[in-house]
């Protein structure tokens, strides 16, 4: 993570400065490559946070500072204001508290995937874990 | 006195009930709300910085079948003759089957909030979820995920696993590419339906609260988890030349697994019981196959 941010503050100042053609043309196969996304803040593990409608539910996420017992790259995610219980994966994805079998690629798909197995008629009841 | 735990496809209707009622008074004492609450409490995931003993790691197998032996420990002190009856998933795969029958699980969840209405585990037949994580106090299931169709795990899938000649290897989590262990809990790095193997596909499968973090809410938990020991048991016999469990020596300290896995000396909690201590169960109970 740090080495990408690393290379989004280069980047930004090579801009700002306007450097020499050689450079720019280098950050601009770089660009090509890497896709629209670069021009975004440097994003905490996980994506950044997010406020969204999905079918129906408000689903909610932020991460959390300071890691809290479940360590680095916790979230603080909920589904119409109750807490969804996440954990990190080894493959870095994440898991919820509602599915337990599969590797999420970020709190928000989580968020999501909870939402799909809650169904029409069930709410969370802030159990985290 | 040597019991034995037998397919549930094979329980007289007698068996069946007994072992219902049984389940019912563990329940109606409270006793059973333990067995949910400590599954929850001690599932640790392996991207997390701390000792992990019942997924994702190589005691996942003498830690359920500890587990296991207390809940019969439990529902044998309620009915001598009741023992954890196994499903074998790889035959008894519609929901259909007689496990699903009214006097043994109770079928499938009803559409909208999943809720199972039938059999003895249905809300109105007196089943109340008390360790849950939704607002709902009844039992949910979806059996095969009707929504978006999905099969059980088929004898191929069980030969994947058991063909590994090695328990477990390094990084001893969900991402080690080889060994029994990981084969048979079913973590995969692949994609869409091909993501769940063996274990992990019929707790995706089943669905409802066998999918989170409360499986153990659903009494089919037991059932299902009795085949997972038995193919362990099975995979043994075909192995004799492999080590039972691994690893035998815990991580150094700059390994990343250092004091995150159990090593086969080492204590599972909540208990004291080692995986060593778990690698033999011929004298206290034997599997009808």
């Amino acid at each position: 993570m740090s080495s990408v941010r690393t290379v989004h503050r280069l980047r930004r100042r090579h801009l700002i400065a306007a450097a020499a053609t050689a450079a720019l043309g280098a950050v601009g196969a770089f660009r090509g490559l890497r896709g629209a996304d670069e021009e975004e803040q440097p994003e905490a593990p996980g994506g950044p946070s997010f406020d969204e409608t999905y079918r129906g539910r408000r689903i909610q996420g932020e991460p959390v500072i300071r890691g809290g017992e479940h360590g680095q790259g916790s979230w603080r995610v909920t589904v119409d204001g109750q807490p969804l219980g996440l954990m990190r994966r080894a493959d870095g994805g994440y898991l919820s508290m509602v599915d337990h079998y599969q590797s999420y690629a970020s709190p928000l798909a989580a968020a999501r995937g909870a939402v799909d197995e809650l169904g029409t008629h069930q709410a969370l009841n802030g159990r985290l874990h | 006195m040597v019991y034995t735990r037998k397919n549930q496809s094979s329980l007289s209707r007698g068996e069946r009930r007994r072992f219902v009622d049984a389940v019912l008074r563990l329940k109606r004492s409270g006793e059973y709300d333990e067995f949910v609450r400590t599954h929850i409490d001690l599932y640790v995931s392996d991207g997390e910085h701390r000792l992990r003993v019942a997924h994702m790691t190589p005691s996942f197998l003498p830690w359920h079948r500890r587990f296991l032996l207390d809940f019969e420990r439990a529902l044998r002190r309620v009915d001598a003759d009741v023992t954890v009856p196994y499903w074998d998933w790889t035959k008894d795969r519609t929901p259909a089957a007689s496990l699903w029958g009214e006097d043994l699980m109770g079928g499938t969840g009803r559409r909208g909030d999943r809720r199972v209405t039938t059999g003895p585990f249905a809300r109105r037949n007196g089943w109340v979820i008390k360790e849950g994580i939704t607002d709902g106090d009844f039992l949910t299931r979806d059996l095969g995920r009707p929504g978006d169709p999905l099969k059980l795990p088929t004898r191929q899938d069980v030969a994947w696993a058991t063909a590994e000649t090695v328990y477990d290897v390094s990084p001893w989590d969900s991402t080690s590419r080889r060994g029994f262990r990981n084969r048979l809990e079913g973590w995969t790095s692949a994609t869409g339906d091909e993501r769940w193997r063996n274990h992990n596909r019929v707790h995706r499968w089943v669905g409802g609260h066998m999918l989170g973090g409360a499986s153990v809410n659903d009494p089919v938990f037991w059932l299902h988890h009795a085949f997972v020991d038995l193919l362990w048991s099975r995979w043994q016999r075909l192995r004799p030349d492999s080590a039972p469990y691994l690893p035998a020596k815990p991580p150094s300290a700059g390994d990343p697994q250092y004091r995150r896995i159990v090593a086969r000396g080492e204590p599972m909690p909540p208990w004291r019981s080692t995986p060593q201590d778990m690698l033999g169960h011929e004298g206290v109970y034997r599997y009808a196959e």
